[in-house]
C-alpha cells in the first residue's frame, strides 16, 4: 500500500536564483525503509521539510504531495508524520524526560490515563525507564537523540522522517540509534524516510535508496543497484566516495557480480576474486608515509599528566605521556570519555593538570602569559564550529580577529583576502555563520583559527557532521597546511578519516596512551577499532587500512596475474580496462534523472 | 543518615496539593498565632522533620541556627524595656522578665519558621509547584518548563563559546579589558544563538502538534487514598486550631504582663491538634521508614 506520493514537486526559496528541488516524483509504500542521500545542499532537508506540512519552508512550491491518498492541505493530524532533525539539543522542548515524552500527547489533547500509558510504554521500548524522571540537560547526546525519536514515536506516527539524525553522535551512539530505527521498521512496520551522509552502516539497512543531486533525483533503486547506477552515469561520480567501503572497493575493482554492501559481503568478494593478493603484500613496503621516528623536533608534549575535573571526582587522565612531533598530523582515537578532548584542552591551556608537565614549544603551557599561547603558537577548534563565530557575518568574525593583531588597514585587508582564497571561502564571507553547512562552517572556523598563525593546530572532532566531500576537502586542507609546516593534533572517532590523514595514530584508553603508531601499523594491529576497509581485507591484505590501499593491493595482484597468465586465458578476473560492466546493464535504465 | 540528600523521602511523595495545603497551614498558623505553646510545637515539629530529612548534615547546620536563636532571644530584652518585672538594670535601663520571655518567644518563632521554610524548599520542588500552578494557568506552566529547559542549555552554550574564543585566540588575555570584551562578544553571540535556538525549538513544538485546540496537561502525580487521608487530617487539625484561636488564644500578650496559658478545653484541644499537625511530617516519615525496614527484612 502506498503511504506517500510526491508528484512533480519543485521548490524555490524566496530570492534564490535556482530551484532547490526540481520535479521530484516519489512513491513510498507503507513499511518501506528509504534512504535519501546526496551531497550537502542537494535538497535533502528541503524535501523532507516539505513532506511535513507544519515544517514546510516558505517559498514557491509547485506539484502535489499526497499522504495516505489525501492532499497535504487537508491533513489535520500532525502526529501522523514524525520528524527528527540533526541537532539533538535544540529539539528538546521541556526540562524533564517524562514531560518531553508527554508533550506531543498533551498537544493532541489526550486524557491523563492515556498519556500515562503511552508514555510508559514508549519509555520502556526505548530503554528510557532509568532516565524517566531526569532533567533533559543531564542526558548525553545519544540519549537526547533517542529521546527525540521516542517523543515523536509516542504520537504513533505512520511515517517517520529523519534529517541526518546521527550527524552529531559518536559512532557507538549512532549505531545504537540506527539499530533502534531498524527495529522500529522491522518489528512495528513503521515507514522510514531517512536522510544520511554517513552511509557505511545504514546503506545495507535500506529497502530503497534515493540519490539527490542539485535538487533533482539522480538515481533510485535497491542499495545494491545504486553503486553501479552511479558509476554508469559517471565513472568517477563524486557521490561514489560517500558509499560504503565494500561498494567502493568492488566498483573500483571492476564491479564484478552482485554488489557487496556489508563488511562480510565485501570480504567474500575479495576472497573470491583476489585470493592471490596475499603473497603480494609481504613484499610490499610501507610506501608513502614515513614511519614515525623517535627523534625530530617536538612541537608539544605531555609528561605523566594527571587530570580530574573535580576534587572528589575520578581521574580523567592518569599518567598520560604523549609527544607531538613538529610537522606531523597526529590523530587521537579512543572511546567516549577516554579523555581525548580533555587532552586537547590541556594543550590549549583551557584546563590545568594537577600533576605532570604539559609543554608547548618546549615551554610549560602555564608559563605563557596574557594570551601569548594563542598568538602564533597554537589554536584549538572545538567540536561544534558554531561556537567559534561571534559576529553576524563570516567577514565580520575574521575582521575582528585581525583587528586585535595590530596590523595596518591594508595588511588586514590583504590577510583577509589571502586566507579566504587559500581556504576557498570567498563566496561565504558575507553569509551568516549559522546559515552555512557543516563543511562550510568548519572551513570558516579553521580560517579564523589560522589568522593567529598557529604552529600547532588542535582539532576536536573536525569530521563530525561532515559529508564525504567536506571530509575530502578537509583532508586536502590539512595536508596542504602540513606541507607549509603546520603540526596538527586531531581528536576523532572517524577511523577511516584518521587512516587517510594521519602520520601517526594514538589510542587513548582509561586516561593513558596505549599505543602510538603509523596508521598502517596502528589499524592493522587493532581488530575492533579499525576501518571498515581493513576489517574487510584483513584475511588477504592484512596491512591495507584505507579503501585505496585495498584497491591498489588487489590491482597489483591482478597485474602480476596478467603477466603470468597472459597466454593461458583461463578466465577468472579480468582487469577492468578490458571489462565491459555487464552487471550494471540491468540497472542502467533507472539511473538517470527524469 | 548520610547520603540522604539525593533520595526522595516518603513525605515528599504525597500529592503536591496536599503538601501545599500542609505548608500553607503550618506556616500561616505559626506566623499569625502568637501563642507560646503553638510556637514551641512548630519549632519542635520543624526541627524533628528537618533532622529526618537531612540527618547529620542538619545537625552541623544547627551551628548556625543556635547562635541565631540566642541572638534574637537576647536582642529584645536589651532594646525593649517594656514589662513590669525588672530583673536588673543595664546602663540605667531595666532589663525585664517580660521582654526576655518575649525575646525567647520571637527566637522560637523565627527559627521555627526558618525550619519549615527549609523543609518546604526541599519538599516542594519546582515541578510540584509548576503542577499546581498549571491548574490555574496551563500556558504558564509550559512556559516555565520550556524556560527551565532553555536556561541550562544557554549556560552550557555560552561556556562553550567563551572557551572557543579563547581557543582561537580572540581576547584570550587575562587583562581586564580582554575579559570584558570577551564577555561582551560571547553575550552578543549568545543573542543570535538564542534566536536560532528558539526557532528550532518552535519547529520541534509545531512538528509535534503544538498550537492545536484542547491541549491537556500531563503530570506524574496521582492523588491516592493516602493523600485523601492526609488532607482530611490536615484540614480537621487546622480547623481545631482555628477554633482555639477564635476562643481567645490569639490574644496572648507579653506586655505589660505575660498572659497565663489558659487550660480551657478548647485551647487545650487547639494546642493538641496543632502539636499533632506539626509532628505529622516527622511521624509520617518515621512511619514510612519503619515500614521500609520491615519490608527490607522480607526481601
Amino acid at each position: 500500500m502506498e503511504i506517500l506520493r510526491v508528484e512533480n514537486l519543485s521548490f524555490r526559496y524566496p530570492g534564490a536564483p535556482r530551484e532547490a528541488l526540481r520535479k521530484i516524483d516519489l512513491a513510498v509504500g507503507a513499511g518501506e525503509f528509504i534512504l535519501l542521500c546526496g551531497p550537502s545542499g542537494c535538497g535533502k532537508t528541503t524535501l523532507l521539510r516539505l513532506l511535513k506540512k507544519e515544517l514546510s519552508p516558505v517559498g514557491e512550491k509547485s506539484g502535489e504531495i499526497f499522504f495516505e491518498g489525501m492532499e497535504q492541505k487537508t491533513l489535520s493530524e500532525p502526529g501522523d508524520i514524525g520528524f527528527v532533525r540533526q541537532d539533538p539539543e535544540s529539539q528538546i522542548v521541556t526540562d524533564k524526560v517524562w514531560h518531553e515524552l508527554a508533550f506531543g500527547l498533551e498537544n493532541m489533547g489526550l486524557p491523563q490515563g492515556v498519556i500515562r500509558r503511552r508514555v510508559g510504554e514508549t519509555a520502556s521500548f526505548f530503554g528510557l525507564q532509568g532516565l524517566f524522571r531526569q532533567r533533559t540537560d543531564t542526558l548525553s547526546g545519544g540519549q537526547k537523540q533517542l529521546l527525540n525519536l521516542a517523543s515523536v514515536l509516542v504520537m504513533q506516527p505512520k511515517l517517520l522522517l529523519l534529517d541526518e539524525p546521527t550527524g552529531q553522535l559518536d559512532p557507538i551512539a549512532a549505531s545504537e540509534f540506527l539499530s533502534t530505527l531498524q527495529k522500529l521498521n522491522r518489528e512495528l512496520g513503521l515507514t522510514v524516510l531517512l536522510a544520511e551522509h554517513c552511509l557505511e552502516e545504514v546503506f545495507p539497512m535500506a529497502d530503497r535508496v534515493l540519490v539527490l543531486e542539485d535538487g533533482a533525483l539522480l538515481a533510485e533503486g535497491e542499495p545494491r543497484e545504486i553503486g553501479p547506477a552511479l558509476s554508469e552515469i559517471r565513472r568517477d561520480h563524486p557521490m561514489l566516495r560517500a558509499l560504503p567501503s565494500a561498494v567502493r572497493i568492488q566498483l573500483s575493482l571492476g564491479g564484478e557480480g552482485v554488489c557487496p554492501l556489508t563488511v562480510r559481503e565485501g570480504r567474500d568478494f575479495l576472497e573470491r576474486n583476489f585470493p592471490d593478493a596475499r603473497e603480494e603484500e609481504d613484499k610490499e613496503k610501507d610506501e608513502g608515509k614515513p614511519t614515525p621516528s623517535e627523534d625530530g623536533e617536538v612541537a608539544a608534549e605531555m609528561k605523566n599528566v594527571f587530570f580530574r575535573y573535580e576534587r572528589d571526582g575520578e581521574d580523567v587522565l592518569r599518567g598520560l605521556s604523549l609527544s607531538v612531533k613538529s610537522g606531523e598530523i597526529l590523530c587521537l582515537l579512543g572511546g567516549n570519555g577516554a579523555g581525548k578532548s580533555t587532552a586537547l584542552n590541556l594543550f590549549a591551556g583551557l584546563e590545568r593538570a594537577y600533576r605532570g608537565k604539559v609543554l608547548v614549544g618546549g615551554k610549560p603551557v602555564s608559563s605563557y602569559r596574557g594570551g601569548s599561547l594563542y598568538r602564533g603558537n597554537l589554536a584549538l577548534l572545538p567540536q561544534n564550529p558554531q561556537t567559534v563565530f561571534v559576529a553576524s557575518t563570516v567577514r565580520g568574525d575574521l575582521a575582528e580577529m585581525l583587528q586585535t593583531m595590530n596590523f595596518t588597514k591594508e595588511e588586514e585587508k590583504k590577510r583577509l583576502e589571502e586566507i579566504s582564497r587559500s581556504m576557498g571561502i570567498d563566496r561565504l564571507l558575507d553569509r551568516h555563520p549559522y546559515d552555512l553547512s557543516g563543511g562550510e562552517m568548519q572551513k570558516c572556523a579553521l580560517a579564523k583559527a589560522l589568522l593567529s598563525e598557529p604552529k600547532l593546530l588542535l582539532l576536536d572532532e573536525p569530521t563530525k557532521g561532515l559529508d564525504a566531500f567536506a571530509k575530502e576537502e578537509l583532508r586536502a586542507l590539512l595536508v596542504s597546511l602540513k606541507e607549509k609546516g603546520m603540526t596538527a593534533v586531531l581528536v576523532t572517532h572517524d577511523a577511516a578519516f584518521a587512516a587517510e590523514v594521519a602520520d601517526r595514530c594514538a589510542f587513548l584508553f582509561d586516561g593513558e596512551i596505549l599505543s602510538v603508531d603509523s596508521p598502517r601499523n596502528f589499524f592493522s594491529e587493532n581488530s575492533f577499532y579499525t576501518t571498515a576497509a581493513n576489517r574487510m581485507a584483513r584475511g588477504i591484505l592484512r596491512r591495507a587500512v584505507t579503501c585505496e590501499q585495498v584497491i591498489s593491493g588487489c590491482r597489483r595482484a591482478v597485474e602480476k596475474r596478467g603477466k603470468s597468465e597472459r597466454f593461458s586465458d583461463n578466465g577468472g578476473f579480468a582487469p577492468q580496462e578490458t571489462e565491459e560492466r555487464e552487471a550494471s546493464k540491468a540497472y542502467g535504465g533507472e539511473g538517470g534523472s527524469e | 543518615m548520610r547520603g540522604n540528600a539525593g533520595r526522595e523521602n516518603a513525605f515528599s511523595r504525597l500529592h503536591p496539593a496536599v503538601l501545599m495545603t500542609f505548608f500553607l497551614s503550618e506556616l500561616l498558623l505559626t506566623v499569625f498565632l502568637p501563642h507560646p505553646v503553638l510556637q514551641a510545637e512548630a519549632l519542635v515539629g520543624g526541627l524533628l522533620f528537618c533532622l529526618l530529612l537531612w540527618g547529620g548534615e542538619f545537625l552541623r547546620e544547627l551551628g548556625f541556627y543556635l547562635p541565631l536563636f540566642v541572638l534574637v532571644a537576647l536582642t529584645n530584652p536589651l532594646f525593649s524595656h517594656n514589662g513590669v518585672t525588672p530583673l536588673f538594670f543595664l546602663n540605667g535601663n531595666p532589663v525585664t522578665w517580660e521582654a526576655l520571655l518575649y525575646g525567647i518567644f520571637l527566637a522560637v518563632s523565627v527559627t521555627g519558621v526558618l525550619f519549615w521554610c527549609k523543609a518546604y524548599s526541599r519538599v516542594m520542588t519546582s515541578d510540584k509547584f509548576l503542577y499546581l500552578f498549571g491548574k490555574v494557568a496551563p500556558r504558564l506552566s509550559l512556559v516555565l518548563s520550556v524556560a527551565l529547559r532553555f536556561l541550562p542549555a544557554y549556560l552550557a552554550q555560552s561556556k562553550r563559546v567563551e572557551r572557543a574564543q579563547k581557543g582561537v585566540g580572540l581576547y584570550a588575555g587575562e587583562s581586564f579589558t580582554d575579559r570584558i570584551k570577551n564577555r561582551l562578544r560571547v553575550f552578543v553571540a549568545m543573542v543570535s544563538w538564542s534566536t536560532e535556538n528558539a526557532m528550532e525549538v518552535s519547529a520541534s513544538m509545531k512538528g509535534r502538534g503544538y498550537g492545536k485546540k484542547g491541549r491537556t496537561n500531563f503530570s506524574l502525580f496521582k492523588f491516592t487514598s493516602a493523600d485523601g487521608v492526609f488532607l482530611a487530617l490536615i484540614l480537621s487539625l487546622t480547623a481545631l486550631t482555628l477554633c482555639g484561636a477564635a476562643a481567645g488564644m490569639k490574644n496572648f500578650a507579653f506586655y505589660p504582663r505575660v498572659s497565663r496559658v489558659e487550660l480551657s478545653p478548647v485551647s487545650f484541644a487547639a494546642c493538641l491538634s496543632f502539636g499533632l499537625q506539626s509532628l505529622l511530617p516527622a511521624l509520617w516519615e518515621g512511619k514510612e521508614r519503619i515500614l521500609w525496614k520491615y519490608y527490607v527484612s522480607k526481601i
